[in-house]
């Protein structure tokens, strides 16, 4: 593994000399609440393009929940369990129990005071974490052991290589940003050149949003790469759209993802009035985990979540087609692995279109073509479980 | 000649005056406090959306402000001055680079440090494409208070043999940035519109908290509903008359 001058992002081996630096930089999941489906969906789509990527170009998969501790739902979140809950003990609880206290949260309808945000900004510039997202992000990462998932340091201190006024600083040379701190207002991104609405990132009481926060985390990455991947929810285009312009503006070219969420029984479900109860991951991995050996699971997810459901979120959760995905699975596992029919970077190769990094819509379908041959087992095992 | 007097009674009768001689079909009361609940309320164009100016705002600078309402409201046709007058110079400030909008909007006016820009009075929906890749200007800071400084006015040339000299007040306590931009252009725009400022006129910006003390009788004054006391009327800027001796104004 080569690490790079960017502190505590995942890297791998470069590749020969020439090649692509990219970066993959997914929206991250608040820890604040119990892992769904639809988070699943985007961590499975990012971890095959990771893995596939990292074979082909010198790839890094930046994702720092450090970085985004700073927004408000995170950090009114903590400040309302020490208001209301006082002296708890978080290290035993379950997801589903914290995820109840953030319903509870978002009940209040009372916006947190900066005043009382404000030493929890402070201590999360130095590495502090509050227990209960903490404990949240522990219990990923057994979710994700068990899925075959890529750690990208989910419980690391991954600081963001710039602060607030560096943001500004950057966007201000460039004519990308409207402060009106001086006149009791709020800072905004400004892309109205190219005829996208002015949108604010600082709220005039000094509190950022996640833009900022992505700003703070990617901008100082972007110099270093040649492409970035920008992984992120259907919801959050515009705002992504903001994103993939300003860190263009500094140099690589950047590649949007986005990816549509899973409805469950039509429905797209908000974590904060508590719609994942009975439809969380760990439900999921509880429900379907123990039926299949450990490999068919995670290919099957993977066959289900990208291939079958798409980039789109026009289909459902639905249990049955999982389990087909995991009949496929199996059956594709069982068959005698097809010998590889050369390097595996060339053959990844074909998925990348113009770009360096590995389409996993494509790569993924691909598996599932009547026409071709049967998945090679370096593939299997460097992509998909 | 309004006396340098700040009473409700007085500025009740400047706010009716103000508003009667653009529309002296109006029902206003003389009561203050009435006319505190009728401002309150706003008014509303009987012949649908009045026609408006956007203010597009990147910095607030006080003096480059007035000097840009100048020239903007100078230069305005007339028949596009009436309209605005007739609209009470209604104007929506909107936040804004107007050099990153240069290519997309054309201002009639921009400040010369690009600290504003002016969009001509129009019905709302000439400005939609504006409105909708901005927002609503909202510094809600006080303007703090600074040294008097003065503005000579720069709209077109002079049209007078001997320009005016003027004070212009500024009240601070309690008046957020944004609410002051609003006084201010009110005041100004209609005061070019009328002909009390004119090219070559030096102005002298004095902020104070509140608009007491002026030995100076106000030709103008911006007077609208004190929001800390919804039942008062308060004076948010005022125009003196022409100074014409040194001793006869504040230093």
């Amino acid at each position: 593994m080569t690490v790079l001058s960017v502190p505590h992002a995942s890297w791998t081996r470069r590749p020969a000399r020439g090649g692509r630096r990219v970066l993959l930089a997914p929206v991250t999941v608040t820890p604040t609440k119990p892992l769904t489906p639809s988070h699943l969906k985007g961590l499975l789509w990012t971890d095959v393009l990771f893995r596939a990527t990292r074979v082909v170009a010198e790839t890094g998969y930046r994702y720092s929940n450090t970085a985004y501790h700073s927004t408000e739902q995170t950090l009114g979140f903590w400040e309302f369990l020490d208001d209301a809950g006082g002296d708890t003990d978080y290290a035993a609880m379950t997801e589903e129990q914290i995820g109840e206290l953030y319903v509870r949260y978002w009940a209040r309808r009372q916006r947190p005071s900066a005043a009382a945000l404000r030493p929890y900004r402070d201590a999360v510039e130095h590495g502090w974490v509050h227990p209960a997202s903490a404990r949240i992000q522990q219990l990923w990462s057994a979710h994700f052991r068990r899925l075959g998932l890529h750690d990208p340091g989910l419980s690391e201190h991954q600081p963001p290589g710039y602060g607030l006024a560096e943001v500004f600083d950057h966007l201000a040379v460039r004519g990308l940003c409207l402060d009106h701190r001086a006149a009791g207002g709020p800072v905004y991104l400004d892309l109205t050149r190219a005829g996208l609405p002015l949108r604010q990132i600082v709220t005039a009481d000094g509190q950022p949003n996640y833009l900022a926060c992505a700003l703070r985390d990617l901008l100082p990455l972007a110099v270093e790469h040649d492409e970035i991947v920008l992984v992120h929810d259907r919801e959050l285009d515009l705002d992504y759209r903001l994103l993939a312009h300003v860190l263009a503006n500094a140099g690589p070219i950047v590649h949007r993802l986005p990816i549509g969420r899973v409805p469950i029984e039509d429905r797209v479900r908000s974590a904060r009035s508590g719609d994942w109860r009975g439809h969380t991951v760990a439900a999921l991995i509880d429900e379907v985990a123990g039926a299949y050996r450990p490999e068919v699971f995670r290919l099957g997810l993977r066959l289900y979540f990208i291939a079958t459901l798409g980039p789109g979120q026009r289909q459902s959760y639905r249990l049955d087609l999982l389990h087909k995905s995991l009949h496929r699975a199996e059956r594709l596992l069982d068959a005698a692995p097809a010998p590889a029919p050369g390097p595996l970077a060339e053959r990844l190769g074909q998925h990348r279109g113009s770009h360096a990094h590995v389409n996993p819509y494509r790569l993924t379908t691909g598996l599932l073509a009547r026409h071709r041959h049967l998945p090679s087992a370096d593939l299997l095992a460097e992509v998909f479980l | 000649m309004t006396a340098p007097s700040t009473s409700q009674q007085l500025l009740a009768r400047t706010a009716r005056e103000r508003l009667l001689a653009v529309r002296p079909d109006l029902d206003l009361p003389d009561d203050p406090v009435a006319l505190a609940g009728v401002l309150a309320g706003g008014r509303r164009e009987p012949g649908g959306e009045p026609d408006s100016v956007v203010a597009v705002v990147r910095r607030v600078d006080i003096a480059g402000w007035i000097r840009g309402t100048c020239v903007f409201a100078h230069g305005l046709a007339p028949d596009r001055a009436a309209a605005w007058r007739r609209s009470f110079t209604h104007t929506v400030f909107l936040a804004g680079n107007p050099e990153n909008l240069g290519e997309r909007v054309r201002f009639d006016h921009v400040a010369e440090d690009a600290s504003a820009a002016w969009h001509r009075p129009a019905k709302p929906r000439d400005s939609i494409g504006l409105r909708r890749l901005l927002k609503a200007f909202g510094g809600e800071a006080e303007l703090p208070v600074r040294p008097p400084e003065v503005v000579v006015v720069q709209a077109g040339a002079p049209s007078r043999a001997r320009p005016a000299e003027r004070d212009l007040y500024l009240a601070t306590a309690g008046v957020s940035c944004a609410r002051t931009l609003v006084h201010l252009n009110h005041l100004v725009a209609e005061a070019v519109l009328d002909g009390l400022i004119a090219a070559g006129d030096r102005l002298t910006v004095r902020r104070v908290p509140h608009l007491t003390g002026s030995r100076t009788p106000f030709a103008a004054l911006r007077v609208d509903v004190d929001p800390a006391h919804p039942d008062r009327l308060r004076a948010f800027a005022g125009l003196t008359e022409e100074i014409t001796d040194a001793r006869n104004h504040c230093p």
